[in-house]
């Protein structure tokens, strides 16, 4: 039976605005697998940034639990185990793309997780064609060169659970598009168990195993759905008869969802 | 843990090797395209590099011929060639009074900063410290400075701290305001990735807030440059047998002329002078900051 790396257990948060309390995920349950890639799919404010930020120990849950590999995240936190990739590249603009993909190495260094090596690191920005940017500053680069070394970033980590807000969102839909299969190519050579928050149902259906379908006001998740496309995926898969009744299934779930 | 066994490299899919020419992106049908000649553009370039030299020309040009066209006494307006030539006639006196100057405008200036880094640091970590630090701030920017030299002067006597001091008071409010703005307004999903791995406080100070206070830091720099020596000639204007605010006092008491507007003019050098190094600098270390685009500076 394969592992749990991320489980929500009846997780209830509130988030206090001014003077009144906002309930922003209520009672939220999900497994995460090893090596499973997974998506939060649901309209705007319905707790999807919130439940990755309680899988990445960054908020604490008001009720319920969550643990990441057994441990509560803040113990994960510590110990490295995640890699954030936020909805903007967040690249620190004084650090060529090099300096950049070795950040989250170089921080909190008393851990034992020390990340790729540089020649695995340098080999992995080659894969993804970064090699010729390598001294390149981040204002030098596009937007979705940018996201590709903030993507990067996250793996040159080697943790074992990868938390992504968005991170596509802020790219044109060509750009976007190729990134999908970036991440899945990416994956494919580590896999690391994905938490991927997304707006796009085709985003979603491309990249995950499962898409966990939320609800809002309060935030809940409403259906789970298994994608079942075959791997690896890649362009291709997007003109397969199974990947448009998949979004079907997303898009119908989605509404019930809002109207329920 | 994942396990990483080295990376081979292989093309990500989606991204497949066009076929055809051997160079990728490229149609075969149209080959490799030229491109464009850069537009070179020698006489924009040059009037560009010679606009400050034509500026500063023109101003001593027009104070030239408005002295000359309305023939004024040198005790209401000199001829600038006349003072150029008085200081040039003149180095030793200037540059040992211009020497003592610099060291207390420089003291000053770094006292100042190093102190308003310390107390903008604090701030920036503690909202309690913040509220309870603003009043004295505010305090201190609204005092006249030049009425605390005689209390300095008091505390001192004849030693160069009346002087260091009154220059790092005149200093040190605008490295405070900038420092703390710089230190505070730091990209909220970079702080929250450098959390992600757990990042102690000092590691998000020293690989986030400080690099990001910078430009913030070398604006005020600009203004504090003069500021600094601003607060040394009013501390050797009260008391002080040295630099060129204490020539300048004795110069008018005298209606030495030449001296007086000497020593202006070597302080607006000096002044100029640190604040083209404080530039120099900033190009340097801030390559990386939107502000050092040639479009965007204008010196």
């Amino acid at each position: 039976m394969t592992e749990t790396a991320v489980s929500f257990e009846a997780v209830s948060k509130w988030f206090r605005r001014k003077d009144r309390l906002v309930h922003a995920v209520s009672r939220v349950s999900l497994e995460v697998r090893q090596s499973e890639f997974v998506s939060l799919i649901g309209p705007s404010g319905c707790g999807k940034s919130t439940m990755l930020r309680l899988a990445g120990g960054l908020l604490e849950p008001d009720r319920g639990s969550v643990a990441v590999n057994n441990q509560p995240p803040a113990e994960a936190r510590r110990q490295k185990r995640y890699g954030f990739v936020p909805q903007h590249p967040a690249l620190l603009p004084w650090r060529t793309v090099r300096r950049n993909v070795s950040l989250l190495s170089d921080v909190n260094r008393r851990q034992d997780n020390p990340g790729m090596s540089t020649d695995d690191q340098l080999a992995m920005l080659d894969d993804i064609g970064l090699t010729p940017f390598l001294d390149s500053l981040p204002r030098e680069l596009s937007g979705g060169l940018q996201q590709r070394v903030s993507i990067a970033r996250a793996f040159a980590l080697g943790a074992p659970v990868l938390l992504m807000d968005e991170p596509f969102s802020a790219l044109d839909e060509i750009t976007r598009a190729d990134m999908r299969y970036l991440l899945l190519h990416l994956w494919g050579r580590i896999g690391s168990t994905v938490l991927f928050v997304t707006h796009s149902i085709p985003e979603a259906v491309v990249l995950s195993d499962r898409v966990a379908v939320l609800g809002s006001r309060p935030g809940r998740i409403t259906e789970v759905i298994d994608v079942g496309l075959p791997r690896p995926r890649h362009a291709e898969v997007e003109d397969s008869d199974d990947y448009h009744r998949v979004l079907g299934e997303v898009r119908a779930a989605l509404r019930r969802g809002w109207s329920s | 843990m994942v396990e990483l066994t080295g990376w081979t490299a292989s093309p990500a899919p989606g991204r497949p090797e066009p076929e055809g020419s051997g160079e990728p992106g490229l149609d075969p049908e149209f080959g490799v395209e030229e491109p464009p000649e850069a537009p070179r553009r020698p006489v924009r370039r040059a009037a560009l590099l010679v606009a400050p030299f034509a500026g500063l020309t023109a101003f001593f040009v027009g104070w030239e011929l408005y002295v000359v066209v309305r023939n004024l006494r040198p005790l209401t307006l000199p001829l600038p060639s006349d003072v150029i030539i008085h200081v040039v006639e003149n180095p030793g006196f200037y540059s040992r009074n211009g020497l003592v100057t610099i060291q207390e405008a420089f003291w000053g200036f770094w006292i100042a900063f190093f102190a308003a880094l310390f107390v903008a640091t604090w701030m920036a970590h503690s909202q309690f410290v913040e509220r309870a630090t603003m009043p004295v701030i505010v305090l201190m920017q609204s005092t006249p400075v030049a009425v605390l030299v005689p209390i300095f002067l008091l505390w001192f006597g004849f030693s160069p701290w009346p002087k260091i001091l009154t220059a790092m008071l005149f200093a040190w409010v605008p490295f405070v305001a900038n420092a703390l703005i710089g230190l505070r307004s730091i990209d909220s999903e970079t702080h929250e990735l450098l959390r992600s791995v757990n990042a102690s406080r000092w590691e998000i100070y020293w690989r986030l807030r400080i690099p990001h206070s910078l430009p913030y830091l070398f604006a005020a720099g600009r203004i504090c440059v003069g500021l600094a020596l601003v607060g040394a000639v009013v501390g050797e204007f009260f008391n002080s047998r040295e630099g060129l605010g204490n020539a300048a006092r004795v110069a008018q008491s005298r209606l030495l002329v030449d001296q007086l507007w000497g020593s202006v003019f070597v302080l607006a050098f000096i002044g100029v002078a640190f604040v083209l190094l404080l530039i120099a600098v900033e190009r340097r270390v801030l390559r990386w900051h939107s502000s050092q685009d040639s479009d965007h500076r204008a010196l």
